[in-house]
């Protein structure tokens, strides 16, 4: 098996790039938004070159790509799962639901396997507490279901 | 103008000035961290807490930030009150908590009362309280090579992506302003090594004492529009020959 890698072509970061205004500091968020969209991650390279083009200076990006949890440093996975932690999930059997991803993937919470296909994290309530245990699959809601099976589930044909 | 009554002393000063401001211009000491004269005013450590009251009030003083208050007609402020010790002993207790290896807080503390924190004590041996005034200098010289990174209790002052600060001059300000000693670095005649990155030395021409970073220099120079050879001489040389000019122009007049 070849190492997965998330390309990071010129072409890719020129767009972004050129689809930003040029030395417009507060388009730094929408900026990281759109880095993190195109490669799962905020790259090293991208983010000193989105410095560059914003005129902002790059402990500014990192201060900000290292606060928000919408931006990552690391890839993340191209399912990124979201096991909701409220009370109500919690009763619902999220902390089973969550060990079964973990175990299964051999990852710890906030992981992402070396494949770069999943990523699991846990999220404080979502408000969909009728559901419970609620489950965001790259920001769509799952849920009403036996934790055990939800997890099969969630992980296709995966074990 | 504006007069008020800070621990029973009756102090004036002008708009625009802040309790702190107004304290100090009197001689009365408030304890601070993340205040400095030279940059604006940040409100993050809390220890400048003081009471506040409008001459008319009839009910409690409030507890403020001096270092943000603004300076008001009429007030009673007060200084080292009961409630402000208190106030003051909780924001050590919690700074004691997050730097327990600061010698500085915890001198600080003990001189406040606070032998101990009542907190759970942080283990990461980071003496870093968050005060940003690192972060604050270096933007305000115009560097901007360091900041606050994460957030929380992860919160900590880096280097962009924790590598060599590319935009680092090399002028210590950060070190130095360190209320905590927090940030490191090494110097000798010839270099300086900070944030991953090591710097030469300009030496005055005349004594060959080291005068600031060559990177420094080139930053200086550009944001004075001078020319980088204009930085040769430590101040003391250059005190000395416009001394020695002095003198000699007075020699020839006689
Ligand atoms: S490193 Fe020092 S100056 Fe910077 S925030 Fe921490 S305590 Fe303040
Ligand atoms: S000096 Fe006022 S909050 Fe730090």
């Amino acid at each position: 098996m070849s190492e997965p890698a998330i390309v990071i072509d010129a072409k890719r970061v020129s767009d972004l790039l050129d689809r930003l205004p040029a030395g417009e500091a507060s388009a730094l968020p929408e900026a990281l938004r759109a880095a993190q969209a195109a490669f799962r991650h905020v790259p090293r390279e991208v983010a000193a070159a989105v410095a560059r083009r914003l005129s902002v200076p790059a402990s500014r990006v990192f201060g900000l790509a290292t606060f928000h949890g919408e931006f990552s440093l690391f890839p993340k996975g191209e399912v990124v799962l979201k096991v909701c932690t409220g009370a109500a999930c919690h009763g619902r059997g999220a902390p089973t639901l969550l060990d079964e991803l973990l175990s299964k993937l051999g990852i710890a919470s906030g992981g992402t396997t070396k494949d770069l296909k999943f990523t699991v994290e846990t999220t404080n309530c979502v408000g969909a507490c009728a559901m419970a245990p609620v489950v965001s699959v790259n920001g769509e809601l799952r849920g009403n279901a036996e934790p055990s099976a939800m997890a099969k589930e969630l992980l296709g044909g995966r074990s | 103008m504006i007069a008020m009554d800070i621990d029973g002393r009756r102090v004036v000063t002008e708009e625009g000035r802040t309790l702190l401001d107004a304290a100090r211009e009197a001689g009365i000491d408030i304890p601070t961290l993340c205040h400095h004269e030279a940059l604006e005013p940040f409100g993050g450590c809390r220890l400048c807490v003081v009471e506040a009251a409008p001459a008319d009030s009839r009910g409690p003083a409030e507890l403020v930030i001096s270092c943000l208050a603004p300076a008001r007609d009429g007030l009673v402020v007060r200084t080292a009150s009961e409630r402000v010790k208190e106030a003051r002993r909780t924001v050590l207790d919690l700074l004691l908590a997050r730097c327990p290896t600061s010698d500085v807080i915890r001198r600080l503390a003990a001189e406040h009362g606070v032998p101990r924190t009542s907190f759970p004590e942080s283990t990461d041996g980071s003496k870093c309280i968050l005060c940003m005034l690192c972060e604050r200098v270096c933007a305000k010289i115009g560097a901007h090579a360091i900041g606050g990174a994460g957030k929380s209790r992860g919160k900590r002052i880096a280097a962009p992506f924790d590598l060599a600060a590319e935009d680092c001059i090399g002028c210590l300000a950060c070190a130095r302003i360190c209320p905590t000693g927090h940030i490191g670095y090494e110097e000798t005649d010839d270099e300086r090594k900070i944030w991953g990155r090591t710097f030469r030395m300009v030496k005055c021409e005349v004594t060959g004492r080291p005068l600031m970073t060559e990177e420094q220099r080139s930053f200086e120079a550009k944001r004075a529009g001078l020319p980088e050879d204009w930085f040769t001489k430590c101040p003391e040389s250059k005190r000395r020959e416009t001394a020695e000019t002095i003198a000699k122009a007075f020699e020839e007049v006689r």
